[in-house]
């Protein structure tokens, strides 16, 4: 067992909570039952990590192995660290019946080309993800396992998602993915977040959402709080109204947990009395960052409750609409009339 | 006539001639009094009839109202009472048949599918309904923009149904109709293998689902023959994203001959024309596979 | 735009009609449900985000009694909300038929200058101005008593007690020293 593996291992055990460590080993399955058994998981993490290494010693295992473990770990949580959205663009005529063995295969032969150090592993998840597991090296140093990236793609869907990538390697990343998917580029998709599960199921529409029927809306069932007789609300039908259309912008139910949503502004100044600033050449920025625990469900109950003015202004409902948090504001005409005109860049 | 001999020949002629001509119109006249008689007569019947369809049209008005309001059940019956004659029956049908006919032809307009108008009709929001087997699954919805042109503005259509192509191929501001029947085909064909696939594994338990996607458009199987325990890779190509079933269907075994077999050929028949879960139990029943 | 009047209306059989107004829609229906547990006299609740009450209510609505302003201090929303519904009432209400609760009052995140607004603000309208503690149950129940004291002799139910008499010994005043300085 080498210095590498060795750190990997290390750094795992410092990173998993102790009550996760048993079953992801269980699902790592390569500890046989007597070993599993030694394993005194009440023992303090150290402990633990010494056991492991002895275990690790014995049966040989490799960077390989252990790099397997982690993987199984960041799996089942992967509401961590920092991921972006992608989208690929132009697919062509084939994308549509690739699959997973051509898709792996590709993909590792892609990436190889490219970058002569990298280790690759790719893992299906039971709800048909790939996972892919990249550890990166340069021209000279081995693939670093201790800062891997993730990469997450519903094989067939235009989405990727992708964790701890940093500049240098996104070029490689992005032609080794579009080459494999049979698509013609890849572009941000402006969305981020540290819930993996959140900005999934926004771009995959994997969330509740409330559209307009005939039909008496669950909607209005599920909000009959006044009961009693005695008691009636005034205004009640606005506040329905209000409910259906927060509901019709943002979704019903559980919604998906973003962080934050970030606006830039690009615009010229404007105030007849700061003549410093109206006549400057260059355009005024500003950013506005609206940041909640669960942003969506923030926004979607700021309209529900009138804080903010019902139809839901398109710069908020967007948030959910085109699936993204990043939005680039820009004065579109000249003229202090003009109005501000959402960009929609690609 | 003394004044005619004063007067000349021509002149008496010509009075004659006058005289002649009045004796013969007078009969004339008269059968033209009967003629306009009669006409008016006519008239006058096509002004009742006329009347009376005026008549019935108005109460088939008032019937059809009373229809379209879908007043209950007893009112309508109370009203019958009221005029029970072979007539108001005939009206009460006549008026259903029209009924009728108005929602034949706004379910040709709309093609069966669930449309309703939104923000004040500037859009109308449209929901299509899968079922497989019976088995109503999934609702997906598209609210569509109507003007400058139609746009389909929200929708919850997973992002692996090409749904913008769909609408460009269809020519969607032309003919909603066509790209609605293709979307829908989609989709329902979508939700069955998702369904098959579920029904799949609740019901065989021995088979193992090696490799499958997010469209269902993929599937590979792993069948155990029962005797000889041989493992058989079982691929089903489902290309045609509007179909349930199988384009192409392909085994694979370290037995080289097995997918050769005329057992195995009937099987691969099989798959590709029943869903795959019927398809597996007929084969566990012919002893095919475990 | 309608005004609500006090007295458009007859009077229910020992009952009492209270409206709450609320722009957040919180405080105002555990209000309301602990209100309705009076068994001494009917009590409606009528409950609104901000006045003006929709007309089509009009016919069903009660004579209301008392007009209630539920102001949560943390918030100028709720202020300013309170403040623009005030011009939707009839001046017969202001005469011991309208008061003021306050929440939130305690917190660090209110801002004294609120507080004095709204201290003014029933003061110039000669209304009494409550503070309530919403977040308990404890704090619900005595709001609750507090307001029903001042209903039942608004809505004309305790002899001898009119609501006019009433807000003469009740209704806030502006202590002299408000917009002095603090030497703190």
């Amino acid at each position: 067992m080498d210095d590498s593996a060795k750190r990997l291992l290390q750094r795992f055990m410092r990173r998993i909570p102790t009550q996760m460590l048993k079953t992801t080993l269980e699902k790592w399955s390569r500890l046989t039952v007597a070993q599993q058994k030694s394993l005194d998981f009440t023992q303090s993490k150290w402990a633990l990590t010494e056991a492991l290494l002895d275990i690790c010693e014995e049966n040989k295992w490799t960077t390989k192995h252990i790099s397997e473990l982690e993987m199984i770990y960041v799996i089942d949580n992967p509401n961590q660290g920092m991921w972006h959205a992608f989208q690929l663009m132009d697919p062509e005529d084939d994308a549509h019946s690739v699959e997973l063995t051509q898709f792996k295969e590709q993909f590792k032969s892609h990436l190889s080309e490219l970058i002569r150090h990298v280790s690759v592993k790719i893992k299906k998840h039971t709800d048909e993800a790939v996972w892919i597991r990249i550890a990166w090296g340069d021209s000279y140093s081995r693939p670093n396992h201790l800062k891997p990236t993730y990469v997450v793609h519903y094989l067939q869907t235009p989405y990727v998602f992708v964790t701890s990538l940093t500049s240098k390697q996104k070029p490689l990343l992005s032609q080794a993915l579009v080459l494999s998917t049979r698509h013609h580029a890849i572009k941000d998709a402006n969305l981020s977040g540290k819930k993996f599960t959140a900005i999934r199921d926004l771009l995959m529409r994997q969330y509740q959402q409330a559209f307009p029927t005939k039909y008496p809306s669950p909607l209005k069932e599920k909000n009959q709080t006044v009961s009693n007789p005695l008691i009636e609300r005034e205004q009640a039908g606005p506040a329905a109204n209000r409910l259906q259309m927060a509901c019709e912008a943002f979704g019903d139910g559980m919604l998906p947990q973003l962080q934050s949503a970030v606006y830039k502004l690009e615009t010229k100044f404007r105030d007849q009395t700061n003549k410093t600033m109206t006549e400057r050449e260059e355009s005024f920025r500003c950013v506005v960052k609206f940041a909640s625990t669960n942003l969506l469900e923030s926004l979607r109950d700021c309209a529900s409750s009138g804080i903010a003015s019902t139809p839901v202004t398109p710069l908020l409902s967007s948030i959910p609409l085109k699936g993204r948090n990043y939005f680039v504001i820009t004065d579109n005409s000249p003229g202090p009339s003009s109005q501000m005109h959402q960009k929609t860049d690609g | 006539m003394e004044g005619a001999s004063t007067r000349g020949v021509l002149s008496h002629l010509s009075l004659l001639e006058v005289q002649a001509r009045s004796r013969k119109t007078q009969p004339q006249q008269r059968s033209r009094v009967k003629e306009l008689k009669a006409e008016a007569e006519a008239l006058m019947i096509q002004r009742d009839k006329l009347k009376a369809e005026i008549q019935t049209h108005e109460r088939l008005q008032k019937l059809r109202m009373s229809m379209d309001k879908q007043c209950p059940r007893e009112q309508e019956e109370e009203e019958e009472m009221d005029e029970d004659s072979e007539d108001s029956q005939l009206l009460r049908l006549m008026a259903r048949h029209t009924h009728l006919k108005d929602l034949l032809h706004a379910h040709h307009l709309i093609g069966g599918y669930d449309i309703i108008k939104t923000h004040q009709g500037k859009g109308v929001c449209v929901s299509v309904a899968t079922s497989y087997e019976g088995v109503c699954l999934d609702t997906y919805n598209l609210e569509i923009d109507l003007k400058p042109k139609l746009r389909i503005s929200r929708h919850n259509v997973p992002p692996f149904i090409p749904l913008n192509s769909l609408a460009e191929q269809s020519n969607m501001q032309t003919n909603i109709r066509a790209f609605l029947d293709t979307l829908s085909r989609h989709l329902n064909a979508f939700a069955g293998r998702k369904q098959q696939l579920k029904l799949l594994k609740e019901q065989h338990k021995s088979v193992e689902v090696m490799e499958s996607n997010v469209l269902c458009s993929i599937l590979v199987l792993m069948l155990t023959v029962p005797r000889e325990k041989t493992a058989v890779l079982c691929t089903l190509d489902y290309t045609d994203h509007t179909r349930c079933l199988p384009t192409r269907v392909h085994f694979d075994c370290e037995d080289k001959e097995l997918p050769d077999s005329p057992e195995w050929k009937k099987n691969c028949h099989l798959l590709m024309e029943t869903p795959v879960h019927t398809a597996l139990l007929t084969m566990k029943k012919m002893g095919n596979i475990v | 735009m309608s005004l609500l009047k006090p007295f458009s209306k007859l009077p229910g059989l020992n009952t009492a009609n209270i409206l709450l107004v609320e722009s957040e829609e919180q405080f105002q229906q555990s209000l309301a449900d602990a209100l309705v547990e009076e068994t001494a006299v009917t009590v409606n609740v009528r409950l609104a985000k901000s006045l003006p009450l929709p007309m089509e209510n009009e016919e069903s609505r009660p004579r209301i009694d008392l007009v209630v302003f539920i102001i949560n201090l943390t918030s100028e929303l709720s202020f300013q909300s309170a403040e623009a519904s005030l011009k939707y009432l009839d001046p017969g209400y202001f005469l011991g038929k309208v008061c003021f609760m306050v929440t939130n009052a305690r917190k660090a995140s209110a801002p004294t200058e609120r507080l004095d607004a709204v201290r003014k603000l029933a003061a110039s309208l000669h209304c009494p101005l409550l503070f309530a503690e919403d977040q308990t149950p404890d704090g619900v129940a005595n709001a609750t008593e507090r307001l029903l004291t001042i209903l039942k002799v608004s809505a004309g139910l305790v002899p001898m007690a009119t609501a006019l008499y009433l807000s003469n010994l009740t209704r806030c005043t502006v202590p002299p020293d408000i917009d002095q300085p603090s030497f703190d």
